[in-house]
């Protein structure tokens, strides 16, 4: 059973219509890559997916089990969980960051401190642990943003342009999260123009055009 | 979030649980009452011994007359202390109060620059001089507030068929206290009840230029909001207060309080 | 009494604990304090809600808001005074002349700053906060609460204003509570009186006392927002 069944997408803005999806489905340890020029929909997509916006047409499978509407979508999280462009961090420190998720699921404190530690020293960001996020860099940012998400496991995890700020460490982060990912037998799709990113082995290649998405 | 809310609670619970100054007493006395008696020192020399015996509190609104009196007509005071018998009258007659007593008196004086550029010093008769500041357009301070004071004053323009007005005449809408600070700062006539006057001399730096006249006569009578029309209203604290004011012992206290060794009102109960 | 012996007068009464003075400091700070707990939660609310949600009504709720922080401190006042009164619809409880309707009166003052301050705050914060908050799993309430503490800085601001101006009113206080010595008597009601008996020493004296507490308050909240080291 796939991860994610979605049929029949539609999406307008107005007059255009953005998004014409027929059949897409995202397996379990597989990854995806979207890619499309500037304004195709691949953020809208994205967010659709994660229920921070609502198709005009859609039905989701997700585990098998039927989601109609955004608001229901929006419930999966962070099992699905989705990373902004430009990502965005909550004005306090790093840890404080990375522990807010883990602190709406009854994680105990001990157990919390432990995990954000954990986090912090993969992402390489254990240095800057007290340090208020608007103090970093792109690159830091970013990394903050992905130890944030991995902390919690998702098994649908939607990064919209995750190495846009063109920092070395962070574009090697996301392909080893990825790698994780694949093993744990989750699933990653990532909204990208990087070609470094493209050239990435074993994933599939989703390109929007026009409103119609391409596999390859 | 938590933390926040823990402070909010722990803040709410210190500042209603601690005290205010004086511990909340169940039986509380309200008394309005005129600035003049309030700032001479009176009530402060007074009252705590009336409390001492009562074992309540007794809390003083200090407005002008016509103001106390209308507290008393709404039903937000128990007892008022006033001086203005015309309306005193009028308010007892009207069903608002009772247990009207005569409690003290003191007198009104004019008092006016050391100058005194309308040539009113010495005088007999507090309607010539009047008439002298306002034909002149002397410089003169109003109470303007319905008080007591201001009543008293307004009568004598009244005997005098005069309606004052003009830059020479100024409302002031105040107490006597304020009014005295105005006058002496503007080096204008006033007419001002002796107790205050004595209590401010230092400050004000004019002197009393005509008193005596029989019409300057100022007393003071004590009346209790009507329980029939205010059931919830102190009428026992008011009865209790009222009876300790008229008693040897409040009549002596009254007579015994002096401000720079003179003695500011004199006892009257019957 | 020239000036400099009124200042000088004035600190020995307050440094030689004088119990009327401190006991007149106290009712300030004990009214202000209660009027800004009670109203901080409200006003918060408010202003977070009307950030947040569209609804019919809204755009006029906002001009009242914004009417309500130029209204003078006396008209606020003889409003309160009017329906506090026994004539007046609340009259049964007994509240006018109490430090109760002091802290009612000063509560509604600092309303609208709280409100509208909270509103503009919340109105600057990035639209992605809530979303971010959604997807690593917050439900809408939890999400919404945490839209606010990323406006704490301007809450922090709101509060530090909507104090000052409560501690340092006179119109409401002098109104509604009766300038009573040891029950409503506060700071600026005492100045009032004090001054106008001629008494600068006591005047300048709490006059003192308000200048240091509305430095104080401001202090704190700069205390803590450097230590949340906020921009």
């Amino acid at each position: 059973m796939p991860l994610l069944a979605v049929k029949k997408l539609r999406k307008s803005y107005g007059e255009r219509l953005l998004l014409d999806i027929d059949a897409l489905t995202f397996a379990r340890g597989a990854s995806y890559l979207l890619t499309g020029d500037n304004g195709s929909g691949k953020t809208t997509l994205l967010r659709i997916l994660a229920g921070l916006e609502q198709a005009e047409t859609g039905t989701f499978l997700f585990n098998g089990v039927r989601y109609d509407s955004a608001a229901d979508l929006a419930r999966l999280a962070p099992t699905v969980l989705y990373v902004h462009q430009h990502c965005y961090l909550f004005h306090t420190s790093v840890a404080a960051n990375i522990e807010y998720g883990l602190k709406l699921s009854g994680v105990s404190c001990s157990e919390r401190k432990k995990l954000v530690q954990a986090e912090m020293d993969w992402a390489g960001v254990a240095h800057l642990a007290d340090v208020p996020t608007h103090r970093l860099s792109g690159g830091e940012k970013q990394r903050v943003a992905l130890a944030r998400a991995r902390v919690l496991k998702p098994q649908l995890l939607l990064l919209d342009e995750p190495t846009a700020n063109l920092d070395d460490e962070a574009r090697e982060q996301v392909v080893m999260l990825i790698q994780q990912m694949r093993e744990a037998r989750n699933c990653v799709v990532i909204a990208t123009h990087d070609r470094e990113m493209t050239a990435m082995e074993g994933a599939v290649h989703l390109r929007l055009e026009g409103a119609s998405l391409h596999v390859s | 979030m938590k933390r926040i809310m823990q402070i909010w609670l722990a803040a709410l619970l210190a500042t209603t649980l601690l005290p205010s100054v004086w511990a909340a007493d169940p039986n509380v006395v309200r008394l309005a009452t005129t600035t003049s008696t309030a700032n001479t020192g009176l009530l402060d020399y007074l009252l705590p011994k009336f409390e001492a015996k009562c074992a309540c509190k007794v809390h003083v609104i200090a407005v002008g007359t016509g103001k106390a009196l209308k507290l008393g007509e709404d039903g937000n005071v128990d007892v008022m202390l006033v001086h203005a018998r015309p309306s005193e009258d009028a308010f007892v007659a009207a069903g608002h109060g009772i247990d009207r007593h005569d409690v003290m008196y003191n007198d009104f004086i004019l008092i006016g620059p050391n100058n005194d550029p309308a040539k009113i010093r010495g005088g007999k008769d507090v309607l010539v001089a009047m008439k002298k500041i306002a034909d002149a357009k002397w410089k003169f301070v109003s109470r303007g507030d319905d008080s007591g004071t201001d009543q008293m004053e307004k009568g004598y323009w009244k005997a005098l068929g005069i309606k004052p007005e003009g830059a020479w005449y100024s409302s002031a809408g105040q107490g006597m206290g304020e009014v005295l600070m105005i006058s002496g700062e503007m080096r204008a006539y006033t007419l001002s009840d002796r107790g205050t006057y004595i209590s401010y001399r230092d400050k004000v730096g004019l002197p009393i230029l005509l008193e005596g006249d029989s019409r300057m006569f100022n007393p003071y009578g004590i009346i209790a909001v009507n329980p029939k029309k205010y059931p919830d209203a102190n009428y026992n604290g008011a009865k209790a207060l009222t009876d300790w004011i008229i008693s040897a012992e409040g009549q002596k206290l009254i007579g015994d309080f002096k401000v720079g060794g003179e003695r500011l009102f004199t006892p009257s109960a019957k | 009494m020239t000036l400099a012996d009124a200042a000088r007068h004035a600190f020995e009464l307050l440094l030689g604990g004088d119990a009327t003075l401190w006991g007149i400091i106290w009712i300030s700070l004990r009214v202000s304090c209660l009027a800004m707990l009670v109203a901080t939660p409200f006003a918060v609310v408010l202003g977070f809600v009307l950030a947040t949600f569209t609804f019919p009504g809204r755009r006029a709720l906002i001009v009242v808001l914004q009417t309500m922080l130029a209204l003078p401190t006396v008209v606020v006042g003889l409003l309160l005074y009017l329906i506090l009164s026994r004539q007046g619809p609340l009259g049964e409880w007994h509240w006018l002349f109490t430090q109760e309707a002091m802290v009612l009166g000063q509560a509604v003052l600092a309303f609208p700053i709280l409100a509208a301050m909270t509103l503009s705050g919340v109105q600057g914060v990035d639209a992605r906060a809530a979303e971010t908050a959604r997807t690593l799993g917050a439900t809408p309430l939890r999400a919404a609460l945490t839209v606010l503490m990323e406006a704490r800085f301007a809450v922090m601001v709101a509060i530090a204003s909507g104090s000052g101006r409560v501690l340092s009113e006179i119109g409401c206080a002098m109104m509604v509570g009766g300038n009573i010595a040891g029950v409503t008597r506060n700071i600026t009601t005492a100045i009032a009186l004090e001054t106008s008996k001629g008494e600068f020493a006591q005047g300048i004296a709490l006059g003192t006392v308000l200048v240091a507490l509305a430095l104080a308050v401001n202090f704190a909240i700069a205390m803590l927002q450097g230590k949340g080291e906020v921009r």
